[in-house]
Parts: structure tokens; sequence; C-alpha cells
């Protein structure tokens, strides 16, 4: 099994201090590398959202405590293996972190009709928006 | 292709499996039919289907709070559909999981057609043990 993979990213509990370790967790990457080769060369595109973040959302599940998602948009995807295309304008990259900042989830969801760095139904979905960019 | 920033971790030769798999880290049920890009339809707090990026058909879906479907019913209360091998583990199919969900949330065509979708290709089962959230 690999080892769990850390990366710099915006620290939800506090966005303009110092920066917050996201991991991948050694598990899930070998599980994607195994068994779901398209998900795992995502991840390329998870790690781009983390790094250059758009939108934080926290309170991403009524069912369990805490967690967060990153929203972004990478230039290119992998939609098929071995197939890259660029990132679709109506779509933005989230990727999902639980409340100890592991990443569980990255996929693309249709850009919200308010805001084309956040996926449709936010405001509904989420219990709020923790950051966005200036930029 | 670029370089994977995990290429120097990770080794082997991949192959896609369709098969239903928990992930502890978010408390729930990942499958996928196809080795494609996902776009995500969020169903309701429980399922979201997965269609592809290639040509937006299904491709798979996620069912979330695993546990608290789980704390709700109760092992036992999903023992209909348990497996038991030799060695006495056992096995939760992804269909009932998914119908106990259904019945957490109103009775909607919407959420009936995503349900009944995800349903059918979710014959599989999952050893109960592997139900450790992290």
């Amino acid at each position: 099994m690999a080892d769990d993979f850390a990366c710099e990213t915006i620290d939800p509990g506090d966005p303009t201090g110092a920066k917050a370790k996201a991991i991948f967790p050694g598990d899930y990457t070998t599980r994607l590398f195994k068994y779901s080769p398209v998900d795992y060369w995502n991840l390329i595109a998870a790690k781009h959202v983390l790094e250059h973040t758009e939108r934080i959302f926290f309170g991403v599940r009524e069912l369990n405590e805490g967690g967060w998602c990153y929203t972004g948009r990478p230039i290119e995807w992998y939609i098929k293996e071995g197939v890259v295309a660029s990132f679709p304008d109506n779509m933005v990259f989230a990727v999902y972190l639980n409340p100890n900042m592991r990443v569980y989830e990255c996929r693309a969801e249709y850009v919200a009709d308010d805001d084309p760095h956040c996926p449709n139904d936010w405001q509904t979905r989420y219990r709020g928006l923790t950051w966005k960019s200036t930029s | 292709m670029e370089k994977h920033f995990l290429a120097d971790m990770t080794e082997g030769t991949p192959t896609f499996k369709s098969e239903p798999w928990y992930n502890p880290y978010g408390d729930c049920i990942t499958y996928k039919m196809a080795d494609e890009a996902v776009v995500a339809d969020r169903v309701d707090e429980w399922l979201t289907v997965y269609n592809s990026a290639v040509d937006n058909r299904p491709i798979g879906f996620q069912m979330k709070g695993v546990h608290a479907i789980i704390t709700k019913f109760g092992v036992d209360g999903l023992a209909v559909s348990w497996k038991s091998n030799a060695q006495g583990v056992k096995s939760i199919s992804v269909a009932t999981l998914l119908l106990a969900a259904y019945e957490q949330g109103p009775r909607t065509m919407s959420r009936r057609k995503a349900y009944a979708g995800a349903m059918c290709p979710s014959d599989k089962t999952i050893p109960a043990d592997d139900l450790q959230a992290a």
C-alpha cells in the first residue's frame, strides 16, 4: 500500500493563516490506482484544486459531522483511459475532505447559476461557504 | 501523459474493477460500472448518482451516511440480506442499504427513479467487517 501523500492547501479553520495539510490516504489512492485508473489520474486535478482553490464549503454531510468541499477548475482532466480533455466551462471540480483533512472524493459537478465556482444547489446542500478566492 | 505525483508510490498494473467498495474516510459506498470520469448528480443526502463525463449515461453511484443507516436499522435489521460463509464472515447487500436509505426521505418520483437506477446494478455485497469508518 502506498504511503499517505500530503499537499498544502488553505486551512479552512484559518483561511488567512498558515497553510494546512490535505492528506491523500495511501489506501484510498492505492485502491484508485489498482481498480479505478481514471479516478487515479484525476487525483492530479484534485491536487490542482487543493493548491488553486476557488471556494471552500463546510458541513458537507447531513449525517456526518464536519467535512469540507474545495472547488476549483483544472485546465484538463481525464475522461477515460488515456483520453485527456479540457475541463468543461459548465462544471467545477470538487474535492471532498473529512474533518481530519483526508481526501475521500474527487469529481466534477455542474456549476450553480449564481456562481461559476460553486456546485449547483450549494446553498442547500452545504451548511455554508467558508472561503472564496478574491482573484 | 504527464507523470503522476504518486507515480513513485504506486506499483503494479491497474485493472478496472466494477465492484462496490466502502470508503472509510467518507463513510460512503462507491460503485462505478465504467472506468470514466464522473459528473455528480446529487439526489439527496444519501445518494449521489454518477453520470459519465463521456456521454452522460449513469455509470454508478455513491451512497453516503452508511453508518447512520446501520445505526438506525441495526445490523440485525439488515439480516435479511446477510450472507455468511463458513468462517462466519457476514456481508450486507448494497441494494438493501439503498432501500433503507430510500425509506428515509420523501417518496417523490425523482427519488424513486434515482434509487431504482442505482439498485439495478447493485446485486452486490460488502463484507460487514469492511464497514468501519476512519
